[in-house]
């Protein structure tokens, strides 16, 4: 205010017009100083330079830092799981598969409901209110309130629409032939994966590869866009079995029953297709059902056809007859005296249950006889025997796809003492499983050739490792059926329609170093039809209790009933005649059209 | 020349509009697909539930039950099957 007067005083004084020129404001008047300038140009250039190198920084040097953290605020990854592989039977039917069966976490931070959508919530997780409550205050973050729910229960869960509740997707394993074909199947754990049987010998197949899923999304979380790197999941290959269930079932249901019958500890069965090598059956009881594993003792969980190994006894007189014929020391028609139904080897005694006179090697076999066979068996030397017994697959492992088969006992030949030479003659002093057995008996029903079995479908016929000549196949085939006949250790093995040959076997129990006092195990194995053999069943009854225990009596009625049902079920003609008792009304009167 | 400038204005306008629909149907498209394979997703899972139940209500089991107890039949033995040969097929044995 002050300065004004004073210009204007000078104004007046001089000889410039009365007006008030505001751009000579004295200010402006100065002569810039030319570093004023620069030194503005200077601060504005520096705040470019910065400007520049942050934004260099931020575009080449810290590029992949904001790219990630650009990328982490708008896409979105997780893993798609890959859909479990189904376990199929022969014909396709469905013996594993997986259904959805979400998981349920909370997060009890975030978690809100009202009082009546809590009650429902806590009702269709099978919780009380306050245990709700006692499992949300476990951790702030991740409760899992449930694992792998049934679907509709998650479809209502999801239908409540609570804050900071998730469901999971995840699968369940159904099998809907539960205990029947339990032991094959096997089963998984929570986490899919397999834990026993086929589910976990095809594990890798089964499988599958986990997927991941990226996507872009908006800022109301919508995925817009999904992002180039996502992973499509690979689910796992579906598993075809050689099991027949049909044949599976029935062959389940008759152990199961025979064990009922006989008040025994076991049982299992084994049925080969002698074609294809392929198991059609194999069943054990006790057994379990593998959705429900709760409380699952050892007994009901294993395998024993394949597991358990027992003392093949008399079973493997048809080897020592077989090899006898094969080897030219003996025709079936040979006559070997018996009698008085004991022999002496090393001072030890073996004898027969009922003395027998002279016995053709045929009637050896079906009448059982220890002596006969250890007579045919003492003309062979250890190792031939060893060579036999190892040629049709006993002392080894089967090369089965399948966990948990072993390899039975066979000591090497040159320990083997001429006491024990013979008792292995019939069957005692060695051990095999029920399926290493019955496969050891594709060597009769396939002409004197041993075949690999398989636990996968195989439809076509497989080539077998010759062991023995047909004609003595042949030959011990009738002898097979011989002893399934009247007069025969086992007549109750015969089936309607069809001829069977085999061979029944008995032995007390192996208990620590000796045998068990009337604890036995009853077994038949043998074949059908007898010309031209189709299938081979092997039967085995742990323990019967209830006064009969000879596997005459207890396995071979399995048999029968076995190879009757599964030949009917192969479409194979009867070779039997059998008195027809189809009530047809003949000269019925002709439909008038 | 100013006619040249608003023909490519116009023409920037236009490309400019037909971008920003573009986008907008590739994004409309691509939730439609989205929620489409979250559905095949979801029937497959059904199916294969279904797949289940069928198999579990047609056990061998049940349906030997049923037939035995519902619909009294039996096991067929040899003894009342008549067998046909493929050649004497619709004759008579």
């Amino acid at each position: 205010m002050k300065t004004w007067p004073r210009v204007a005083t000078r104004a007046r004084g001089g000889a410039v017009p009365r007006r008030v020129t505001y751009a000579t404001s004295p200010l402006l008047a100065s002569r810039t100083p030319p570093w004023r300038s620069r030194f503005a140009v200077a601060i504005v250039g520096c705040a470019f330079a910065l400007l520049v190198g942050r934004a260099i920084y931020i575009q080449i040097v810290g590029t992949d830092f904001y790219l990630k953290q650009g990328e982490m605020r708008y896409t979105a990854r997780w893993d798609v799981p890959a859909g479990r592989g189904r376990i199929l039977d022969r014909h396709g039917a469905l013996l594993a598969g997986s259904v959805l069966a979400p998981s349920v976490w909370v997060s009890p931070k975030a978690f809100s409901a009202d009082r009546a959508a809590k009650r429902e919530f806590a009702k269709l997780l099978g919780l009380g209110n306050a245990e709700l409550d006692k499992r949300l205050a476990e951790n702030p973050n991740f409760v899992w309130l449930a694992k792998q729910v049934d679907e509709n229960v998650a479809a209502r869960i999801y239908a409540l629409q609570l804050a900071g509740v998730h469901l999971e997707r995840q699968y369940r394993r159904r099998y809907p032939e539960g205990e029947a074909a339990a032991h094959i199947v096997g089963f998984t754990n929570d986490d899919q994966l397999g834990q026993e049987g086929i589910e976990l010998a095809f594990q890798n197949d089964l499988q599958g590869y986990i997927g991941t899923r990226s996507v872009v999304r908006d800022r109301f979380g919508r995925v817009i866009e999904d992002a180039a790197d996502s992973v499509t999941p690979i689910d796992g290959r579906d598993v075809e079995l050689a099991i027949d269930s049909k044949v599976q079932f029935f062959a389940y249901q008759r152990v199961r029953d025979a064990v009922a019958e006989h008040k025994a500890k076991a049982g299992s069965v084994v049925v080969i297709d002698v074609k294809t090598g392929e198991v059609l059956a194999l069943a054990n009881y006790p057994s379990f059902n593998p959705a429900v594993r709760l409380n699952m003792s050892g007994d009901q969980l294993r395998n024993r056809a394949l597991t358990d190994t027992f003392e093949p006894g008399s079973t493997m007189k048809p080897f020592i007859a077989a090899w006898a014929i094969e080897s030219g020391r003996v025709t079936p028609a040979s006559v070997i005296p018996t009698a008085p139904g004991r022999i002496t080897i090393g001072g030890s005694t073996i004898s027969d249950a009922h003395p027998h006179g002279d016995l053709t090697v045929a009637e050896v076999i079906q009448k059982s006889s220890n002596v006969g066979t250890v007579k045919m068996a003492m003309q062979m030397s250890p190792r031939e025997m060893w060579d036999l017994y190892t040629q049709v697959g006993l002392g080894q492992k089967p090369q089965l796809q399948f966990p948990g088969a072993v390899s039975g006992r066979l000591r090497p030949p040159k320990t083997w003492r001429p006491i024990e030479q013979a008792t292995m003659s019939y069957g005692y002093g060695l051990s095999v499983s029920l399926l290493q057995l019955a496969r050891a008996y594709t060597v009769f029903a396939r002409d004197g050739e041993l075949i690999p079995v398989t636990m996968t479908k195989s439809p076509t016929p497989v080539a077998g490792l010759p062991v023995l000549s047909s004609a003595t196949a042949r030959a011990v085939r009738e002898m097979l059926q011989a002893a399934a006949a009247d007069g025969g250790t086992a007549p109750k093995a015969q089936a309607m329609g069809y001829t069977v040959g085999g061979k029944t076997g008995t032995a007390l129990k192996q208990e620590g170093k000796g045998y068990a006092d009337k604890k036995f195990r009853a077994w038949f194995v043998g074949l059908a039809p007898v010309k031209d053999p189709r299938i081979v069943v092997a039967v085995m009854v742990d323990e019967p209790g209830n006064g009969k225990y000879y596997g005459g009596d207890v396995a071979a009625p399995v048999f029968s009933q076995i190879v009757q049902q599964t030949l009917r079920m192969l479409g194979v003609t009867p070779d039997l005649d059998v008195r027809p008792q189809i009530v047809a009304k003949d000269g019925a009167v002709d439909e008038s059209f | 020349m100013t006619k040249l400038n608003v023909v490519l204005t116009l023409a920037l306008v236009v490309g400019a509009l037909l971008l920003v629909k573009t986008s907008h149907d590739a994004r409309r498209l691509f939730t439609a697909l989205d929620r489409a394979q979250g559905e095949e997703r979801a029937l497959e899972a059904e199916r294969q539930r279904l797949d289940a139940e069928r198999q579990a209500a047609a056990t061998n089991l049940r349906v030997e039950r049923l037939a035995r107890e519902r619909l009294t039949m039996r096991v067929a033995t040899p003894a009342i099957t008549r067998y046909v040969n493929d050649e004497a097929s619709g004759v008579a044995p």
